[in-house]
């Protein structure tokens, strides 16, 4: 292989290092109208009067709209709860309630200025526990006249999904254990914080909708425009920009729907950017979360049996919660041995703005109470903290809790060992104030489908026809080029790969769950043996050889055992354009479900981890004890990626996982007031890390090919954020020598652990 | 919406000329790094914005006895210049937003913003800072304990600019520190600031001491309680530990988004004794930190 | 208000009202879009250029005050399409991931090797505390300093 396993340059650095790459934002068409939202300022109320006629006479505002201008239904990924526009009642603060094109942003902010509106304030709900209760008011209580999207699931009230699996055994064990490990378990929200904010170009012509959008996921888009404006999803045309980071949070539908009904509207194209601090209010952020653990345990520290009960806040819409709902019991065992393990996992309205993908979706919080519990274990137990994760690895072939095998589960062990080769862990964490913490996880490659078209050009470039979205991650840039590159033994310079056009390209799943370079590339390669074929048919005849006698060489079709006989494939596309044939070729994939217990649960909605990967991270902390500090001394990951495609690329999306890790365990704090609205709403309060904050991290990758990857390659980009809050609180609560149990561990967190250490 | 005026001028005369025209319907306007985060979030309201980062007097550095900052001195300016002579200055100047704030940022730009958290204040009271006033009717001096008046309030009147900051450098023999407590190492609003200066004798007592912190109270201060048990003192555990009980007897800390009032008072006495630590290092000349 | 500077070598006169920042001027007038809108509010330095020299957050910067001056944004500095030596080493570490706060790091570090050309890792994490990446981890950034270092020994 020439090009796959190299460090190449990603194809689109020119043009991002230079300024030149186009994002949403940079955008503009001709009479274009600016957008601007009015949202609501409080978190529950009912709208008492909604008057627009001021706001529609303001000289250069071509148009205002309100609920009573968008279709009267819901929709939504999985139950049909949100509306386009708050009717009659708002549901959280920074929902929409009207919208204006105008002119100028002046002429646009004077309209909203204008809009005459009245909320009766009604308190709340957000604690979370009260919000599952029976005694809460309804965040929606019209919620039974929703509708799921799917097969309907267990929910009633604000418990919008409830996914519980109670195997036999588990009360059995508990009593004859010989000691019963509690823990409680909290972790704050976490906004993706991508630089460039949320931003839509739309525009209405002939009848059709086209929105320009720096999206993860473009036919996401079409089909959840199409559905909440009740119309055909070709009727809207979804192009895809540059995209200035996204972590989860583009992967929904959005503002875009709103700019679409403007433009209609105004019968001129419009601009809708966020503000930061309206990106930061309405952002479908990471779910903060509760985690209760029990688990019963053997004086060796097996786990004879657990119960774990899971509160997800889904704010004031379901989005993706309910398939959230399924993931602890996919994590509730992970990398480790357990006995009958009972896990029930509610998602949860709230009055707050509705939660949904970030990276590591719930991964982050549930491996932060998982991995938190093993250590508590080990200490109750009085067993070193990684022996007793050693003891207890899993094997190949054994399972996860829905019954899917695991077939080379014992890559963890081998992960294990490669971490002990750099940083031994009985060296480490040593002196005072000092402490060193480790997390493990199996984590999974997202299974959507994806589907490209291959082709030659007539100057023997390749192009790659593909909806699949360049977040940032060199998926595209690097993965899926080097990738297609290799295929037909191209420099990677000569793949063009095109930009995202739901008119133009077959459909993608989007860039989520790492599954780009995984499943697009295994799409390119079935497109690129199709390809081949017809590049050889081609050829034989301008070679006068049989095509099976043909073979490709650095980008020129040969006559294998005859050198000097070959053509370009410039001349072989030459050739077919001229006999009024193509050199074109789709290929698609989607990763077929591995096999489960599907009586293992009810509401299981997301229940299986396909191609799963193996994840061993180490962290070494020290703690000022004046100030409560936390610096991260030294960060160790060892992650199995199947195939690396590209070092650089794979190094960059660890190193950059691990970052965001260290900012939720440490930085990045947004709390929810009893008003129902956020506290930090700049980033000058919602604490990103910085250069000065974030280690060089130690990456070592493992390579255990996937006979179903694209040259073995399984997904990379999601996981390196999942196992860093627990091994860096893990860290912590060893150099405090008390246990930190929630996240963001913040400066004051760290000085009340002390004192309790010290009290004891 | 009305229009504002931008007005630039390049001599300290126009700029009085201005402000005696316009009164506090002018915004002064140096780098612009604070007041123009205010203005775009709608907190101030001038009709003119008088920017005089072109007035060539104002941009003097001057260090002859004492230390003459003009009011276009910069943050870089200083952590590049002055480490040795006002460490702790320079120090607190370092932590100001990033490089493109401390670039144009100005020392008397962040003491005229007047906020709790201003962290060149600390330093500057301890270094004995008197802030130069100039308007038509002529010039006048004040300490700048008694400049800063309040949040966002300062003794400066409508008419007149603040022409330079005059500071105390270091004398020898003595030490000093800026602490500033925050989770991130950088662009942080200080959770708690401090600075100390000591100063000491050849048997290494204190004979000097001033203490200063910010983010406790609304106004940054000068700790004088604490500083006289300093005096005379070898910094033994017990006079500073009694140091830092009226270091926390004298702060009037809130609970605010960033931290609680608990954490700042839990924070302070033990920063002190940090701050002693250090600046008892730096005293004396022996094992001076730079 | 009428206003003249230079921008990347080239005099410009645009006429914005008083208190526009220089950012939407860059972006709005100029349509030099290379300078990015993070936050405004000057805690992200997507929006860093250099005004004589100088890095500032055009965010934060009144238009008006760059008068007469000479601001270089991220379309000035590779010239005719030929990236800079630090340009091509962020590309080719894995410096730069979705690049919406790549142009405010050029400049800044830019900047930085203009004033020190043999920067210390240390240096260069200090330099650019104001910008901020939300992709990379930083390191591979830091990783093309020094190798722009590197490669002008």
């Amino acid at each position: 292989m020439t090009t796959v396993g190299t460090r190449s340059a990603r194809g689109d650095g020119p043009v991002k290092v230079s300024g030149s790459a186009m994002y949403t934002v940079d955008f503009s068409l001709p009479g274009m109208l600016v957008g601007l939202v009015l949202r609501s300022p409080v978190a529950r109320g009912r709208i008492s009067r909604l008057d627009v006629e001021q706001a529609r006479r303001i000289p250069g505002v071509w148009a205002v709209i309100t609920a009573a201008d968008a279709p009267g239904h819901r929709s939504g990924l999985a139950i049909k709860d949100q509306p386009l526009f708050a009717v009659g009642a708002v549901t959280h603060e920074g929902e929409a309630i009207a919208a204006v094109a105008a002119e100028s942003a002046e002429a646009a902010q004077a309209a909203i200025d204008a809009i005459e509106l009245e909320i009766e304030p009604e308190d709340p709900v957000v604690d979370l526990d009260f919000a599952a209760s029976d005694d809460a008011p309804l965040v929606h209580p019209d919620w039974a006249n929703f509708e799921a999207v799917g097969e309907d699931f267990p929910r009633r009230g604000n418990v919008c999904a409830e996914m519980l699996a109670d195997p036999a055994g588990v009360d059995e064990a508990f009593g004859r254990a010989s000691r019963v490990v509690e823990g409680e378990y909290r972790a704050g929200r976490q906004y993706q914080a991508y630089l460039e904010p949320r931003g839509v170009v739309a525009e209405y012509r002939g009848g059709r909708y086209t929105v320009h959008v720096s999206h993860q996921f473009p036919f996401n888009v079409r089909d959840r425009m199409a559905a909440a404006l009740g119309v055909r999803p070709s009727g809207i045309r979804v192009i895809g920009h540059h995209i200035g980071g996204g972590f989860g949070a583009k992967l929904d539908l959005g503002i875009e729907v709103h700019a679409a009904m403007l433009a209609r509207a105004a019968g001129r194209p419009v601009k809708l950017v966020n503000e930061r601090t309206e990106d930061l209010l309405t952002c479908q952020c990471r779910e903060d979360a509760i985690v209760r653990l029990r688990s019963a345990v053997d004086a060796e520290g097996r786990v004879l049996a657990r119960d774990m009960d899971v509160l997800l806040d889904a704010g004031a819409a379901a989005t993706d919660a309910p398939f959230l709902a399924s993931i602890p019991l996919l994590l509730a065992a992970g990398p480790y041995r357990v006995g009958p393990t009972r896990v029930r996992a509610r998602a949860v309205y709230t009055n707050t703005a509705p939660t949904g993908a970030f990276r590591g979706v719930s991964g982050t919080h549930l491996i932060f109470a998982l991995e938190r519990h093993i250590d508590e274990i080990a200490r109750s137990l009085d067993i070193d903290r990684r022996e007793l994760r050693l003891n207890n690895l899993k094997e190949d072939g054994d399972a996860l809790l829905n019954g899917q095998v695991l077939e080379d589960a014992s890559i963890l062990r081998e992960a294990f060992d490669r971490v002990e080769e750099v940083a031994p862990w009985q060296t480490l964490g040593k002196g005072e104030l000092r402490g060193v913490g480790m997390a493990a996880c199996v984590w999974l490659t997202n299974p959507m489908p994806g589907s490209v078209v291959l082709k030659v050009n007539e100057d023997g470039t390749l192009g790659v026809v593909t909806a699949a979205t360049e977040n940032g991650s060199g998926a595209v840039s690097m993965g899926i080029s080097q990738i297609a590159a290799e295929e037909l033994t191209l420099p990677v310079e000569a793949v063009v790969v095109s930009m995202p056009d739901t008119d133009s390209a077959p459909y993608d799943a989007g860039s989520q769950g790492s599954r780009t370079t995984h499943i697009v590339g295994r799409a390119i390669g079935s497109a690129a043996e199709v390809l081949r074929e017809q590049i050889y048919e081609i050829a034989s005849g301008l070679l006068e050889a049989a095509p099976e006698d043909l073979e490709l060489v650095d980008g020129r079709v040969g006559v294998k055992g005859s050198p000097g006989a070959d053509v370009s494939l410039a001349e072989v596309a030459r050739a077919a354009t001229a006999a009024g044939k193509s050199l074109a070729a789709t290929g698609s994939y989607a990763t077929p479900p591995p096999r489960f217990d599907p009586t293992c649960a009810t509401g299981l909605l997301f229940p299986v981890f396909p191609t799963p990967t193996y994840h061993v991270h180490l962290a070494e902390v020290s703690v000022d004890p004046v100030t409560g500090r936390v610096t991260v001394l030294r960060y160790v990951v060892a992650q199995e990626v199947g195939k690396v495609i590209n070092p650089a690329g794979v190094v960059g999306q660890v190193q950059g996982g691990v970052a965001q890790g260290i900012g939720y365990a440490l930085y990045e704090n947004l709390e929810i007031g009893r008003d129902g609205r956020y506290r930090q709403r700049t980033l000058e309060t919602y604490r990103l890390p910085l250069a000065v904050d974030v280690p060089n991290v130690e990456v070592m990758l493992l390579e255990h090919p996937d006979p179903a990857g694209p040259f073995g390659a399984k997904g990379v980009a999601e996981p390196p954020v999942v196992p860093v809050a627990a091994a860096i609180a893990n860290a912590i609560s060893d150099a405090v020598g008390a246990p930190i149990n929630t996240l963001p561990v913040l400066p004051g967190n760290v000085l009340d652990a002390l004192d309790r250490a010290n009290k004891v | 919406m009305r229009t504002l005026e931008f007005r630039t001028v390049t001599k300290v005369d126009e700029a009085l000329e201005s402000l005696s025209q316009l009164g506090d319907e002018a915004q002064v306007l140096a780098g612009g790094t604070d007041v123009m985060i205010q203005y775009q979030r709608g907190e101030l309201h001038p009709a003119t914005l008088l920017h005089i980062e072109g007035v060539e007097e104002l941009q003097r550095l001057e260090q002859d006895g004492s230390v003459t900052l003009g009011a276009l001195v910069t943050h870089r300016r200083v952590s590049r210049t002055l480490a040795d002579r006002l460490p702790a200055l320079s120090e607190a100047c370092a932590t100001v937003g990033g490089w493109q704030t401390q670039e144009v940022g100005t020392v008397a730009g962040n003491v005229c913003n007047a906020s709790p958290a201003a962290d060149t204040i600390p330093p500057l009271l301890i270094a004995g800072a008197v802030v130069d006033l100039a308007s038509g009717g002529g010039t006048r001096s004040i300490p700048l304990e008694q400049f800063v008046l309040g949040r966002r309030k300062t003794a400066r009147a409508p008419d007149e600019l603040v022409t330079a900051i005059r500071v105390e450098p270091l004398p020898p023999g003595a030490g000093e520190v800026y602490l500033k407590v925050a989770p991130r190492s950088a662009m942080e609003v200080a959770l708690v600031g401090l600075a100390v200066r000591l100063q000491l004798d050849q048997d290494r007592v204190v004979t000097d001491a001033r203490i200063a912190t910010c983010s406790v109270a609304p106004v940054p201060f000068r700790v004088r309680g604490a500083e006289e048990v300093l005096v005379g003192s070898r910094l033994e555990t017990d006079a500073v530990a009694e140091a830092a009980d009226l270091l926390r007897a004298a702060a009037d800390p809130i609970d605010d988004v960033r931290a609680t009032a608990a954490y700042r008072l839990k924070v302070l006495g033990p920063l002190l004794e940090r701050a002693a630590t250090i600046v008892g290092e730096r005293a004396g000349g022996a094992t001076r930190w730079s | 208000m009428e206003l003249t500077f230079t921008v990347n070598g080239r005099t410009v006169n645009v006429d914005v009202p008083g208190g526009t920042t220089l950012l939407d001027v860059l972006r709005g007038s100029l349509q030099l879009t290379g300078t990015k809108e993070g936050c405004v509010e000057g805690e992200c330095g997507a929006c860093t250029v250099l005004v004589d020299g100088r890095p500032v957050d055009s965010c934060l910067y009144a238009a008006h005050a760059a008068e007469g001056r000479a601001i270089t944004t991220i379309e000035g500095i590779s010239t005719d399409g030929e990236l800079s030596a630090l340009q091509r080493a962020l590309v080719d570490t894995g410096g730069v991931q979705c690049g919406f706060c790549t142009p405010g790091f050029v400049i800044t570090l830019t900047a930085l090797l203009e004033e020190n050309p043999t920067p210390i890792e240390d240096e260069v994490r200090a330099a650019i505390v104001g910008n901020i990446c939300r992709c990379t981890g930083y390191t591979q950034i830091i990783d093309a300093v020094m190798e722009t270092v590197e490669g002008g020994r």
